[in-house]
């Protein structure tokens, strides 16, 4: 979390704004596993037509998006320099539309003859998530000396509004607003920019500090630290264009699918040059996260030449979902201890709980493993559709999500605790 | 002056930020704290300023960072760098 230009933990917000997020994230992943539990169940029939939409925004915006939203509150002070003034207040904000929004989403795509809410969802959601972009862009582009991790925030943030454009757009859409000619042009940028641009971008960039820092590994070559987020960026930019005047997009995809794999296989590769290889699950993390990647977009890559069937094309959505919920666990599982430990330390308690104390490797393992085990239970179910299959892997996702909300809440009642119970050393 | 060396280069993020923290929050006017990074250590020299620690940095020519941190406002760190 620590650069050595113009870092600040000083600035960096109170504990409870990065919290609210990531607590909202695990229990929006828990939910998700509820929702597929009753799916398996069958009582979700009546969904029929929206269920895999509703599915893919408990997702992409209940967790991903507040996993995301709490990084960032937490990350930009220490990696970009940035300052937020009056945090809490500002994340309640965004907080509480966020979470308000997403409900009449989903409540909206689950009545779909209800067009009002789709334009409830669409106000909430759009103001609480541009008000965001708005705190955090315009402090990030004030900055004078740029590092390729605060550049590459740019550039997925300006995706991610792209994205939540293109989103507002298919909601009017969907409730009668518009006419929706370019709906189906829509909904292919709001994917793109959304997973391409915005949470991959995003990985990409806080990776070029944290793997380094994290991990102790040599740097990544300056070339493509300096140069692979904004050629993803422009090239998503020219598929916006591309689609926009109807022209085929193989080769821009195929040269994304590229780019992508060609990173991670150097991430893997500087995780392999670790300086002290110890035993650390998060490292796991990151291989598997990496893995993943390569093999969705290897299998973009071929989709972009051959026609490949539906069970693989599912699969690879799976592998992309395993990408970033590996990297979001492996940053959550090291920012949460040290922030505990961080902020009691700095106000002066003597007996803070070490980051062992607070989330103990062996827990992080043990996810692990619930993690490879949901990822393959799914993976299955793609091509063995069995009622038994299924409800496995819903009920992996509730325990997985469970278990990370545990944690979670394992360190909250640590850190007031310690804050409660323990003596302040004046130093 | 005991000098209390802390060379945290092979460490792993946040392992030299925990056990410098552990010297400054210990360590008397009759110490001080000698460490070596691979990077400057922006948060913990906050946190020297803000309590009121003396420091000082000097990058060598293997761009490594000795930090020396104390209590004691009437050392001269400098003196005591060992390039």
């Amino acid at each position: 979390m620590f650069s050595q230009g113009g870092l600040s933990l000083e600035q960096a917000p109170p504990i409870s704004v990065v919290l609210r997020f990531f607590v909202t994230a695990s229990i929006f992943g828990v939910l998700l596993g509820v929702f597929l539990i009753l799916d398996s169940l069958g009582l979700t029939l009546s969904l029929t037509a929206n269920k895999s939409v509703i599915i893919t925004h408990i997702l992409a915006l209940g967790v991903m998006a507040s996993f995301m939203l709490g990084s960032l509150f937490q990350m930009l002070p220490v990696i970009a320099g940035v300052v937020i003034k009056m945090p809490t207040k500002k994340a309640m904000i965004v907080h509480l539309l966020f979470v308000v929004g997403l409900f009449i989403q989903l409540y909206a795509f689950a009545n779909s003859s209800t067009p009002i809410f789709y334009f409830l969802a669409s106000a909430y959601l759009g103001v609480g998530l541009f008000y965001a972009l708005f705190l955090m862009l315009k402090e990030l582009i004030k900055i004078k000396d740029h590092s390729s991790s605060s550049k590459g925030m740019i550039l997925s943030l300006s995706s991610f509004g792209l994205a939540i454009g293109f989103g507002i757009y298919l909601l009017w859409s969907l409730g009668g607003y518009v006419d929706g000619s370019f709906f189906l042009q829509a909904k292919e940028l709001h994917y793109s920019f959304a997973l391409f641009g915005w949470l991959s971008l995003l990985i990409v960039s806080v990776s070029f500090q944290v793997i380094e820092m994290f991990y102790v590994t040599p740097k990544y070559p300056l070339w493509m630290s300096k140069y692979l987020t904004l050629a993803i960026f422009i090239l998503l930019v020219l598929k916006t264009i591309a689609i926009f005047m109807g022209i085929e997009v193989v080769l821009i995809t195929a040269f994304l699918s590229i780019l992508f794999m060609v990173y991670a296989g150097f991430t893997i590769h500087r995780l392999y040059l670790r300086k002290r290889p110890t035993s650390d699950a998060t490292v796991w993390l990151w291989r598997l996260g990496m893995g993943l990647l390569i093999v969705t977009m290897l299998i973009t890559l071929i989709d972009s030449f051959i026609d490949i069937n539906l069970e693989l094309k599912m699969f690879s959505y799976l592998t992309f979902i395993g990408f970033t919920l590996s990297i979001v666990f492996a940053m959550t599982y090291k920012i949460v201890p040290f922030l505990t430990w961080f902020h009691l330390s700095n106000q002066g308690y003597m007996e803070a709980p070490m980051m062992h104390d607070i989330v103990h490797p062996k827990t992080v393992k043990k996810h692990f493993y619930i993690h490879i085990l949901m990822l393959t239970s799914i993976a299955i179910t793609l091509f063995f559709n069995y009622f038994i299959l299924n409800l496995l892997s819903a009920i992996l996702v509730v325990v997985s999500f469970g278990w990370l909300l545990y944690n979670l809440i394992y360190a909250i009642k640590k850190y007031n605790y310690t804050q409660k119970y323990t003596e302040k050393f004046e130093w | 002056m005991e000098k209390i060396f802390l060379d945290t280069r092979e460490m792993e993020h946040p392992e030299p930020l925990q056990a410098s923290l552990f010297h400054l929050q210990t360590m008397s006017e009759a110490h001080y704290l000698y460490m070596l990074n691979i990077r400057k250590p922006i948060p913990l020299l906050e946190i020297a300023k803000e309590k009121g620690f003396l420091f000082f940095t000097h990058q060598d020519a293997n761009q490594v960072w000795h930090v020396l941190i104390t209590k004691n406002s009437k050392t001269t760190l400098e003196e005591l760098l060992d390039v």
